[in-house]
């Protein structure tokens, strides 16, 4: 009777004992442990005892006969015992079904992978903290920070440089790492593409003064122009659009702005206005010293097809909505760029 | 009386009785102490006092490997082992005497 099988359930039994022994040094641990599932399966074997007694009061035990100190966890009595029954219960339930024992195997041999993952969302949010700034403004040594916390989190991982505390600060940072894990990689998609950062900055900059970042946009497409028809369905020029709060609604003047550009009408109290439709759209070129200027020799079809818009005639209308409504009186109201 | 109480202060001699003809692993030396009579102990006491021993100095310990299960941790007695244990024979064997003199009510 010098071979007995290891079965599932002495695995896990061995498995919470030496949890329950965590405190202690692994050198301690393995002496306490070592040929523990043999002798377990053995006694098993023997029925002397048909079932495992609890882990951690066998661990208990264990510790006490052994003249070891009894577990030092005082500072941990809530939620790191919790924590480690959860742990317990979870690790039962995996080694107990053998999918989850088999998913758990292979996930088994990624710690590593995610070891090096939680030292760069580390990485991150420390940039975070300054604000983002590309590489903190030190350019290649921006790295360093991903390189120490990756030599941190990777002898963690590996159980060396440990200290007491250790353990629960491990915990709370893998939860971090966790939590933060979508938001970081999604701001570093972003964020780590120079060519995008540059044109959002420059569209925020241009904004800031041009406004030309605002205007119509249909369908999250911005729009360049519109192309309006009358009831009987010709078309229309100089149809001046607001909205009920009497805004202009100015076109998307940033559509296309390397290609086209759009003429404002001037009004009779000689301001330019931008929303009277359709616009006169002029089609646009880089000349040879690198400015915007208008093209000399335009696509006469794209000139044609800003110029006339999509239909010479549309469908015209039976019942105009406007008719159906009988006319209200609005108080009179001025409205200030196109009186 | 609880047995189990009075084993406490006695299984270090025992375990060192139990190993000193032939070494033997955790489960074994469960065996022999229970095939002796001690039925009440528990192995994970009798493991950890192998440990302890084993610290201080009165045991060896070497691990055999087996192709079919898990490997054994063997404990065997060494010279300061013996000597432990030699003692130990001695206290308890004037311990016990006492003990049953005093229970017998033969005390002066």
């Amino acid at each position: 009777m010098n071979t007995s099988t290891v079965t599932p359930e002495i695995a896990t039994f061995a498995q919470s004992v030496r949890a329950a022994l965590a405190d202690l040094s692994a050198e301690e641990v393995d002496d306490l442990t070592e040929g523990l599932e043999a002798d377990l399966a053995e006694s098993l074997a023997e029925d002397l005892r048909r079932t495992l007694p609890d882990p951690v009061a066998y661990a208990a035990e264990l510790r006490l006969a052994a003249g070891l100190p009894g577990r030092t966890d005082a500072g941990k009595r809530g939620i790191g015992n919790a924590w480690d029954d959860l742990r317990r219960q979870t690790s039962g339930v995996v080694q107990g079904n053998p999918t989850l024992a088999a998913v758990a195997d292979f996930l088994e041999v990624l710690r590593p992978a995610w070891w090096v993952l939680r030292a760069w969302i580390a990485a991150w949010l420390l940039a975070a903290l300054f604000g983002m700034q590309v590489g903190y403004g030190l350019g290649a040594l921006s790295s360093i920070p991903l390189l120490v916390f990756a030599v941190v989190s990777i002898q963690w991982g590996r159980g060396r440089w440990q200290f007491p505390g250790l353990r629960g600060i491990v915990v709370a940072g893998n939860v971090i790492a966790v939590v933060a894990l979508l938001p970081v990689v999604t701001a570093s998609q972003s964020w780590d593409d120079g060519s995008e950062y540059n044109a959002g900055f420059e569209s925020g900059l241009s904004s800031g003064y041009g406004g030309e970042s605002e205007g119509l946009f249909f369908n999250g497409q911005p729009l360049e122009n519109i192309y309006v028809y009358d009831a009987a369905g010709q078309k229309l020029s100089g149809v001046q659009l607001f909205d009920v709060q009497g805004r202009p609604l100015v076109p998307n003047r940033e559509a296309d702005d390397t290609q086209i550009q759009q003429t404002p009408a001037t009004l009779e109290t000689g301001a330019e206005a931008f929303n009277v439709y359709p616009l006169q759209i002029t089609r646009m070129t880089w000349d040879d010293y690198g400015d915007l200027v208008p093209d000399p020799n335009p696509d006469p079809g794209k000139v044609a097809a800003y110029a006339d818009g999509p239909f010479i005639k549309v469908p015209a209308v039976l019942t105009p909505p406007a008719a159906a409504i009988p006319p209200v009186s609005v108080p009179e109201k001025v409205a200030k760029p196109n009186d | 009386m609880d047995a189990t109480q009075l084993l406490k202060g006695v299984l270090d001699v025992a375990v060192l009785a139990v190993v000193e003809d032939e070494d033997g692993y955790g489960y074994d030396v469960v065996r022999r102490l229970r095939a002796a009579g001690l039925e009440e102990v528990g192995d994970a006491s009798v493991y950890g006092t192998l440990r302890r021993l084993y610290t201080a100095g009165a045991l060896t310990s070497y691990v055999v490997p087996s192709e079919e299960g898990p490997h054994r941790k063997y404990y065997g007695i060494n010279a300061q082992g013996r000597t432990m244990l030699e003692l130990q024979r001695k206290v308890w064997a004037e311990c016990a005497a006492t003990m049953n003199d005093l229970l017998a009510g033969k005390a002066a």
